[in-house]
């Protein structure tokens, strides 16, 4: 693991204006040549990420907009999903999509090479049809309960993040435990390191009140997490329950299709391999005595979680994106805290951490070899 | 075109017939529409079966076979034979085990003709979705490349030499001969050293099939079985590379000793007098072994097992070693004392234990210690230990020489990864089998040999170099083709996204990453079907001739009707 | 050995692991070869083995494909039941007489479906076994034999003694049994031979102080493969004769080493792999092994012993080792490290003893004109320029007819005589 070293900047402006011009600065240097950040759109009101190059335009950026309307690895994937490109980009994102990021650059589906990853600490995300009930009303609300760490509005799979300070990309931003009207730059990398360097920013401030106060939030979420996951785990525990938990489930896909771990360009479950002649849907039938079409959503879903579990970072993009209102993001942020954990991974974590998936011991899962002896 | 399956049964004595009503299968297997025939014969893989399958696949136009009868094992190569020879193409066919998997498992008649019945629909069912697969052919090159001048390199070279094969033999340092150039004799019948390997030298220089490059590195081995493309470049900063091919690799890159500065319990490297037991070979072979103030030692420790703990693995020949050790000194310097200090003795040649005894003796102890420590007490070299019974002791002795544990040469890492051959948790190069192929490795054409492969004496050595020889003749013939898997794996180009998965499960380095399309792409060539790609292929680009999706899970299916 | 009209076909003497792999690598390059195998199925003591160290792969498993391979191949004529007599004729030209037995059964017609085993009436102790179950008169040694083909033992069926049963040839349905079969005598013209005729166990019965073959429970190792063996006469469970399953088990190394004068180098490790043996079937099965020096070179070897001492073994260094009868149990007296003098109780013991060459080495060394090194081994010529070259020209050897060792060694010495032949005509 990296070491990480911070500094302590003055941030009168407040936290957004102080994060824009650290970014313009270090454009105006030639530090980065472009930025991807979130910016209110001035059509409606939608937020999304923007490539910007035009260091004046981001005098409109929204480092933490109150939605993910899209994933920001999803959105940062197809700039160098064929290869590193010339320009030097920083992408400003919250830490489960830097998170999500990492684990794409392990599969070969981000070029970290000219990319630096900017992270900030996370209150939360409203889920999107929240939001949208009523904009306006709804940005105050979350610009209120980002300031009183208050997070019962926020996605259910975020009320319960241990890891909404998360440290993994090259950058973090660290707005908790900071003294009035200051905010900690926290380098991570070598690339962070050089980055200050250029800048003419000595790492050299004492972190410990960021470090601390990020310690007993992720403690205290954590034992929320724990239990939530115990209460989830009895409830769709089971066959019977699990059926039933994704009982309203249409095959619609929209949970795969907003995943950034699902990379696929065309997924398996869409695939020829899950359409089959009448002949054999008119046979099993007549085995079970009726079938229920759209077929195969447990299936998908299971083969979905089997697919991308080792690599789920817990953003609930899935679930906002259901249009049946199935709690996909909390079950399978479950399944992924044990599946993760069976490998001591944390998906993300760090790039040279090879996804389990992967990797090849010859010692692991022993417990699971020789179930006859 | 039209799907005429032929189904026939072999009654295969009272193996099939008694145990399944074949009658009853036949008529369940009538009905289906794209069978043509099906038939009973009493035993098919006899030459009037086969025969007759002949004449049946001619006869009946066949487009596809299905046969009912033994193991695959048995008799899979038999009916595609028969197939071949009826011009219908051998991969359309499917041999469905009706004996040991249903006849010969299962009591009672009427479940094993049902269960027989399955079988054979699933057979049918699968087969509807083969494809014609062609064998294909690619020319190879009967020369070799031998990495490593040593005993073994030498020995192999001249093995493929006398043979008439073109041997490219590279030596990274400025003579052949390896370590064996530094010892006096060898401890199988104390010959002599230097005649072994002086005579195998020459032979080596005088041999116009085996061309020496010496102070050379191979930089560069890429290809498959047959088709080794490599360069070589000089580590004396001269300039120029060379390039030729070559259709194998011998790996012979030997051993260096385990660095007892790492245990300093034995005070190399600190104290005086105290060597490697190389550097007293090298002593003993300049024909005086003296302390280092020019005097000759009247006692001498020998310390066994130095590393062992350390490395996790018995270096084999050290015992033997030592025991010559005690040899040279007491037939050089009379009335010297030597001890051994071992923990198991390791003597299991056939003349080892006799040799021995032989040394053993009046001025040669053999002491079984334990935390064995050197220090300096009084001037003089102390051998603390404890011995059998736990008790510590001490020894005072002239002179130390250290038997260090046999690790990998120090460039192993980097011949592996030019040659892309795995080396085991010890640093060895890994064999493709511990027992029955210690000489091949996973990729087809690399072989290992001598101490490269594992610590073993000259004798065993010699005995892989020529095992090599032995593999690399008998499958790398002139003019023979090579003939390669036909059922091997392909990645879609349209549904691959690039993610490296298949390749990192791959043992046989047989998929390499196009950067330009980002895509994986198999080597065909080098596959050998063996599915792992295809199993950890997130997206199912990756699929497997012969075994592909529908043609699995139609036979599962009618397996389950 | 250049030259032109040599012949260049080969003799392999012994279907074990080395003749096979020999076998094979010489078809491989379209050479004929002469398989010839004193006994009526091929795989040698390989095949007794469950599993093999240090991985513990099923040893059958590893040898079958080996197996079928042989007997489907073009360019290897397999004589089972086989002995060679003599040979004249140097390298490149050897002459060789064999006698091949009769089998009685036609290996074309028959398609192993041992339906004659049970008709015959005859009773005798199964060698393969070791004599821990039974056979018929018309039997294979042991079930997966190949060739899947029985023999008849006429030293003991009825019919060649003269009495009128036709109980097997009733009971076939391909009109495979043939009594009508004659010994036949072969010769054959070969330009090279190998020798790799493998081993057998020294007789413990003449160590006195084991009390083998005289109390019960005392096995050697081969006894011991064949009852954890689930093709074996107990279907792989470790009982006792009683029928009880042992709850201590003391494994006695170097069984004749002394009276042989030689280490033979496998013990110590299959020693060690009968700790898994026994561990897997008897988990609280307490063991003991009795040793002098531990002798498990390679580089694996060593991981495998600390797998095993994790099982608790009590490994034990010990001397003067007598084996006793104490009431019920078995009593093993010996001196510890210390020279003190200890006994453990137990209720089974098993015997490593010394590797030997097989019986009819002598006579075989004989008929072929080579030399025996003072061990009974077929003597190799120098061992620096290599180890499988006999003292005749043209003749190799390869496996424990050279020497005790393990069959990674076994299939190397059989590579590099390939690789010598390979190399000696052109």
């Amino acid at each position: 693991m990296n070491k990480v070293k911070g500094v302590i900047i003055p941030a009168k402006t407040g936290i957004r204006k102080t994060i824009i011009d650290f970014l313009e600065k270090a454009m105006e240097k030639g530090v980065f040549d472009a930025v991807i950040i979130p910016m209110k759109l001035p059509a409606g009101d939608s937020f999304a990420y923007v490539l910007v190059e035009d260091k004046y335009l981001l005098k409109n950026a929204i480092p933490l907009p109150p939605t993910m309307f899209v994933q920001g690895a999803k959105a940062i994937s197809s700039v160098t999903r064929l290869g590193e490109g010339k320009m030097k980009i920083a992408a400003i994102m919250r830490p489960c999509e830097i998170r999500a990021a990492i684990e794409l650059a392990k599969l070969g589906q981000i070029n970290l090479e000219n990319m630096t990853l900017i992270s900030i600490d996370c209150p939360g995300v409203l889920p999107t049809s929240d939001f949208l009930s009523n904009p306006e009303k709804n940005m105050k609300l979350f610009d209120d309960a980002a300031k009183n760490l208050d997070d019962k509005i926020m996605r259910p799979v975020c009320q319960i993040c241990d890891k909404s300070s998360m440290v993994s990309g090259d950058i973090h931003i660290g707005t908790l435990g900071a003294k009035k009207d200051t905010v900690f730059i926290i380098s991570n990398s070598k690339k962070g390191e050089d980055i200050a360097d250029k800048l003419g920013i000595s790492l050299k401030d004492n972190i410990d009140s960021w470090q601390d106060k990020v310690k007993s939030i992720s403690e205290e979420k954590q034992k929320k997490r724990k239990k939530a996951h115990k209460d989830l785990k009895v409830k769709v525990g089971g066959l019977d329950n699990l059926v039933e938990a994704f009982s309203h489930c249409i095959n619609c896909h929209n949970c795969m299709r907003v995943c950034p771990v699902c990379f696929c360009r065309l997924c398996y479950f869409d695939s020829d391999k899950v359409k089959h002649r009448s002949d054999d849907y008119l046979q099993k039938a007549e085995v079970k005595g009726g079938m229920r079409f759209l077929p195969d959503t447990a299936l998908f879903q299971m083969g979905r979680m089997m697919h991308m579990s080792l690599s789920c970072v817990s953003c609930g993009a899935c679930e906002d994106a259901c249009s049946m209102s199935i709690p996909v993001a909390q079950i399978f942020s479950m399944i992924a805290d044990e599946t993760q954990g069976l490998f001591d991974y944390i998906s993300g974590r760090s790039l040279d951490e090879p996804i389990p998936l992967i990797a090849y011991k010859e010692e692991e899962l022993e417990e699971m070899e020789d179930a006859n002896d | 075109m039209e799907r005429k399956i032929g189904v026939y049964i072999c009654e295969c004595g009272p193996n099939i017939a008694e145990k399944i009503d074949i009658d009853k299968v036949i008529d369940a297997l009538l009905p289906i529409e794209d069978v043509t025939v099906v038939e009973k014969f009493k035993l098919l893989c006899s030459a009037e079966g086969k025969k007759y399958l002949e004449e049946q696949i001619k006869k009946q136009d066949l487009t596809h076979l299905v046969i009912a009868a033994c193991s695959p094992t048995e008799h899979e190569k038999t009916f595609m034979e028969v197939c071949e020879n009826s011009d219908l193409n051998p991969y359309l066919f499917q041999l469905a085990n009706i004996r040991e998997q249903c006849a010969w498992i299962t009591e009672d008649k009427d479940e094993a003709t049902k269960k027989a019945i399955r079988l054979v629909k699933a057979a049918i069912g699968r087969v509807r979705y083969h494809s014609s697969l062609e064998k294909k052919e690619i020319e190879s090159n009967p020369d070799v490349l031998v990495i490593g001048g040593g005993i073994a390199g030498i020995e192999a070279s001249l093995q493929l030499a006398s043979s008439d094969r073109k041997v490219y033999l590279v030596e990274k340092n400025s003579s052949l001969g390896g370590l064996v150039t530094n010892f006096e004799k060898t401890f199988l019948g104390m010959k002599s050293a230097s005649d072994v390997i002086n005579r195998k030298i020459n032979d080596i220089n005088t041999n116009e099939n085996i061309k020496i490059f010496t102070n050379s590195e191979v930089e560069e081995a890429i290809g498959f079985f047959g088709n080794f493309e490599v360069k070589i470049k000089r580590t004396d900063n001269e300039n120029g590379s060379v390039e030729f091919d070559v259709g194998a690799i011998v790996l012979a890159t030997g051993s260096t000793l385990f660095n007892p500065d790492k245990t300093p319990r034995y005070g190399y490297g600190k104290l005086d007098n105290v060597l490697t037991s190389l550097e007293f070979e090298k002593m003993n072979l300049s024909g005086k072994i003296t302390l280092k103030n020019g005097k000759a030692p009247k006692s001498v420790a020998i310390i066994h097992c130095v590393g062992r703990d350390e490395k996790g693995y018995c270096s084999e020949i050290c015992c033997m070693y030592s025991l010559k050790f005690a040899r040279y000194l007491v037939d050089k310097i009379p009335n010297i004392k030597v001890t051994n200090f071992y923990s198991d003795l390791c003597i299991p040649g056939k003349t080892y234990q006799k040799f021995y005894d032989e040394t053993k003796g009046n001025n040669v102890e053999f002491i079984r210690s334990f935390d064995v420590e050197i220090i300096k007490k009084d001037n003089q070299l102390n051998i603390r230990y404890k011995d059998e019974n736990k008790v510590k002791k001490s020894l005072f002795a002239d002179m130390v020489v250290l038997s260090p544990a046999i690790e990998p040469a120090i460039d192993a890492s980097k011949v592996a990864e030019i040659t892309g051959i795995s080396q085991g948790e010890e640093g060895f190069f890994a064999e493709e089998h511990e027992k029955i192929n210690p000489i091949s490795t996973s990729t087809e054409g690399i072989y290992i040999v001598g101490c490269a492969q594992g610590p073993k004496n000259i004798s065993d050595s010699v005995v892989q170099s020529q095992a090599a020889a032995g593999k690399i003749l008998s499958s790398l013939v002139p003019g023979r083709k090579i003939e390669p898997e036909v059922k091997t794996s392909q990645i879609s180009e349209s549904f691959c996204i690039g993610c490296k998965t298949c390749i990192s499960v791959c043992s046989y380095g047989a998929i390499t990453f196009d950067e330009a399309k980002k895509i994986s792409v198999v080597n065909e060539v080098i596959c050998r079907g063996c599915g792992n790609c295809v199993a950890a292929c997130p997206s199912g680009a990756a699929s497997l001739k012969h075994s592909k999706f529908n043609q699995i899970y139609q036979e599962i299916l009618e397996a389950v009707k | 050995m250049k030259g032109k009209n040599q012949n260049t076909d080969v003799l392999v003497i012994g279907a074990g692991i080395a003749g096979i792999e020999a076998s094979l690598m010489l078809s491989k390059a379209d050479r004929k070869v002469h398989l010839v195998e004193k006994t009526s199925y091929t795989g040698g003591n390989t095949i007794k083995f469950e599993e093999v160290f240090s991985n513990m792969e099923c040893s059958t498993c590893m040898v079958a494909p080996r197996q079928q391979e042989l007997l489907q191949d073009k360019n290897i004529n397999l004589l089972t039941l086989t002995d060679v007599k003599e040979i004249k004729g140097s390298s490149g030209d050897f002459t060789v007489k064999i006698i091949k037995k009769a089998r009685y059964v036609d290996m074309n017609n028959c398609i192993g479906c041992n339906a004659c085993f049970e008709p015959c009436p005859v009773s005798l102790k199964n060698e393969f076994e070791e004599g821990l179950s039974d056979r018929k008169a018309i039997y294979v040694p042991c079930a997966g034999a190949l060739p899947n083909v029985p023999m008849i033992d006429t030293d003991n069926c009825l019919r060649f003694k003269d009495k009128k049963c036709t109980a097997c040839q009733e009971a076939c349905m391909f009109e495979a049994i043939d009594y009508d079969q004659k010994d036949e005598k072969i010769e054959l013209n070969v330009g090279a031979i190998l020798v790799a005729t493998g081993y057998n166990l020294f007789d413990s019965k003449k160590l006195n102080n084991y009390c083998y073959g005289k109390i019960d429970d005392v096995y050697t190792s081969m006894e011991f493969e064949r009852l954890y063996a689930s093709n074996g006469p107990t279907e792989g469970n470790i009982v006792l004769k009683n029928g009880k399953a042992p709850k201590s088990v003391a494994i006695i190394h170097c069984v004749g080493r002394d009276e042989k004068g030689y280490c033979s180098s496998v013990c110590c490790m299959y020693s060690l792999k009968f700790n898994h043996y026994l561990k897997s079937k008897i988990p609280e099965v307490k063991i003991s092994e009795f040793y002098t020096d531990l002798c498990i070179p390679g580089k694996s070897h060593q991981k495998f012993y600390e797998k095993m001492k994790e099982t608790k073994v009590n490994m034990i260094r010990a001397s003067d080792i007598k084996v006793v009868k104490k009431d019920k149990d078995i009593a093993v007296e010996y001196r510890n490290e210390a020279g003190k003098k200890s006994m453990n109780s137990v209720d089974m013991v098993i015997l490593a003893p010394a590797v030997e060459p097989k019986d009819d080495a002598s006579k075989l060394a004989k008929a072929l004109g080579i030399n025996l090194d003072e061990y009974g081994f077929f003597k190799e010529e120098n061992t620096d320029v290599s180890s499988v070259i006999s003292s005749k020209t043209g003749i190799f050897i390869a496996g424990c007819a050279q020497g005790a060792k393990n069959i990674q060694d076994s299939v190397s010495q059989a590579s590099a005589v390939v690789g010598k032949i390979l190399s000696m005509s052109n």
